[in-house]
């Protein structure tokens, strides 16, 4: 397949994007029916590691998916942008909205680890100096770094680099 | 506007937040409102920063910041299916300036959502918001729709202004607009493909992905995760990431998996000149493979063990391995938590290991909760002529009636950076 030229491109693109969009609108009464994810969790749920499973059967919930695939394990953490990525509205019926962009924010100075300073038992990154430790990923993993300082939030990066 | 009319960007958001969360309180909360059914959720976070900076030239310097946190949830308005989100914070120096205003301050999100209440799982958000949608992770000022179709197939377009705080205002786009298309068997799998635009003063190299993402849950107890963007503007590979868990026992879960991305096509630096190739070579790629195990026991207690393996295409820095072990506890009446962790990386260059230990402990008593956090780290080869870092964070906090908690943490730092360091954070936190 032949790629067109950037502006043949955009032009399909900008035609494409409503015509997408109404149509999503109109064809409301055909969507699927199965439930959708609560806006909020219906019982309120305490601090510290969740396990949907101790309330949930493991079948699937709103997001077809089942409860056992979101129990907050660590596997579950260092993967969470591929849950997040499809299912942002689960997250967000036991995450208040602000929740993603304490790390995930257009402009943070306060890193996660130091604003939650009296909560040592959650996986946050960045504890200690940083500064320091930095060095190392960013020489060995920089890939690691993009996703919440590429194209946002890296307004220290400039002080050196 | 002259410069003597201009309000710093600090107390312009501050002021913004301000004026959003009373203009929506009392529209949609109001006695007069005409949806005061409407539910809220406020949540307040105060923090005062204080620590001292020994300077090599001219006189040292004390910082006093104030920060506030507001988040604003407000629910059932004018019916279930509507809701509005805002989210930002403002700091204020009360003693030397961290920087040139002496304020400062962002609006992370402020914009209103339509949830079908009754399934359909149709989604609507306009104005400023963080997404997720397949390999897309933006925030953007502008509108976001989602449906899908009773025969699994689903859409999603977004299209709006993006909120960047680049490196330099030559990065920052115009316009950033995409979509995905997906399909979902029900308990079974999720495919999707994604397309995704952002023009801007780019030197004629706008930004242009294409990303595709799988969930698979081939039998119960195993799913299959994985994600991949192609760049158009680079045409190459930008990264890749697939990983396998397997939960045999609802108490075990295990992940391997691998992934890869090559520095030219991830970071293109025309649009992330912060990873510029000035200091990274273009053509190094980077692959790893990893596992993770985690373990539960007895309630909330784990065990945790996890390995990587990195490789680079380029001699330098070279590849290294890192390894660690941990576990954490719940020990009723006694211990609220207890952890403890080790990790160790070995590399080709000794300037890439370290070792490090940490140890917390979190204890509740009544309406007081006190913790005690200590992490060390050393180093194969020393930076700027050391090589340990030890942080120790004592916390004590205290609910008081209602929602208000106070709370302070004083953190003690020893490292290349600081020689001994003190600095203490007071928080305010209250939830309505």
């Amino acid at each position: 397949m032949r790629w067109k030229g950037k502006r043949e491109m955009r032009d399909v693109f900008r035609f494409l994007l409503p015509v997408i969009g109404l149509a999503l609108i109109a064809g409301c009464a055909s969507l699927s029916d199965r439930p959708s994810v609560p806006t909020r969790h219906p019982e309120e749920l305490g601090t510290g590691w969740a396990n949907c499973l101790e309330c949930h059967e493991d079948e699937t919930s709103g997001a077809l998916k089942p409860y056992a695939s979101f129990v907050h394990t660590t596997a579950f953490l260092l993967q969470h942008g591929l849950y997040s990525s499809r299912d942002q509205d689960l997250c967000a019926s036991c995450h208040r909205a602000d929740f993603c962009q304490s790390c995930h924010a257009p402009e943070e100075e306060l890193k996660p680890s130091l604003r939650m300073g009296n909560r040592p038992d959650l996986d946050l990154p960045h504890r200690g100096d940083y500064l320091v430790q930095h060095q190392i990923d960013g020489r060995v993993d920089p890939g690691s770094c993009v996703e919440c300082h590429g194209r946002r939030n890296n307004e220290k990066c400039a002080v050196c680099h | 506007m002259s410069d003597q009319m201009r309000i710093p960007s600090g107390k312009r958001v501050l002021l913004t937040l301000l004026g959003l969360g009373v203009t929506f309180i009392t529209a949609f909360v109001g006695p007069t409102s005409p949806a005061a059914a409407a539910e809220y959720d406020l949540y307040s976070t105060t923090y005062l920063s204080l620590y001292d900076r020994d300077q090599a030239v001219g006189e040292d310097q004390q910082f006093i910041s104030l920060y506030e946190y507001l988040s604003l949830d407000l629910w059932e308005l004018s019916g279930p299916e509507w809701s509005f989100h805002l989210y930002g914070w403002g700091r204020k120096d009360l003693g030397d300036d961290t920087d040139d205003d002496g304020a400062g301050g962002s609006l992370s999100s402020a914009y209103a959502q339509y949830s079908h209440p009754e399934g359909k799982r149709y989604q609507l958000k306009a104005g400023r918001f963080y997404l997720t949608e397949g390999t897309a992770s933006e925030t953007l000022d502008g509108v976001f729709t989602r449906g899908r179709h009773t025969s699994g197939l689903g859409g999603a377009v977004f299209g709006g202004r993006p909120v960047e705080n680049s490196v330099s205002s030559d990065e920052e786009g115009d316009l950033l607009a995409g979509g995905r298309i997906s399909y979902v068997l029900e308990g079974f799998a999720e495919l999707g493909l994604g397309y995704l635009t952002e023009e801007g003063d780019f030197n004629g190299d706008d930004r242009r992905e294409v990303g595709g993402d799988l969930w698979l849950r081939p039998a119960e107890g195993i799913e299959i995760v994985g994600r991949g963007l192609y760049n158009l503007a680079t045409s190459g590979m930008a990264s890749y990431r697939l990983a396998a868990r397997f939960g045999p026992l609802p108490s075990l879960d295990l992940l391997v998996g691998g992934e890869g991305y090559r520095y030219g096509d991830l970071f293109q630096s025309s649009l992330n000149s912060a990873f510029g190739f000035s200091i990274l070579d273009p053509d190094d790629e980077v692959t790893a493979v990893f596992a993770d195990l985690d373990w539960r026991f007895n309630g909330r207690s784990a065990l945790r063990a996890g390995i990587r393996n990195i490789r680079h295409d380029r001699s330098d820095p070279g590849d290294a391995n890192r390894g660690e072990l941990g576990v954490r506890f719940t020990l009723e009446g006694f211990l609220d938590g207890l952890g403890l962790s080790a990790a160790v990386q070995t590399a080709d260059l000794p300037e890439n290991e370290y070792s490090q230990v940490r140890g917390y402990a979190l204890k509740s008593m009544g309406n007081w909760t006190f913790s005690l956090d200590a992490l060390t780290q050393s180093y194969e080869e020393e930076i700027s002529g050391e090589d340990t870092v030890l942080q120790v964070v004592g916390s004590a906090g205290r609910r008081f009636s209602g929602d208000l908690k106070l709370s302070g943490d004083i953190r003690y730092t020893e490292s290349p950076n600081f020689e001994e360091d003190l600095a203490v954070l007071v928080r305010a936190e209250v939830g309505l």
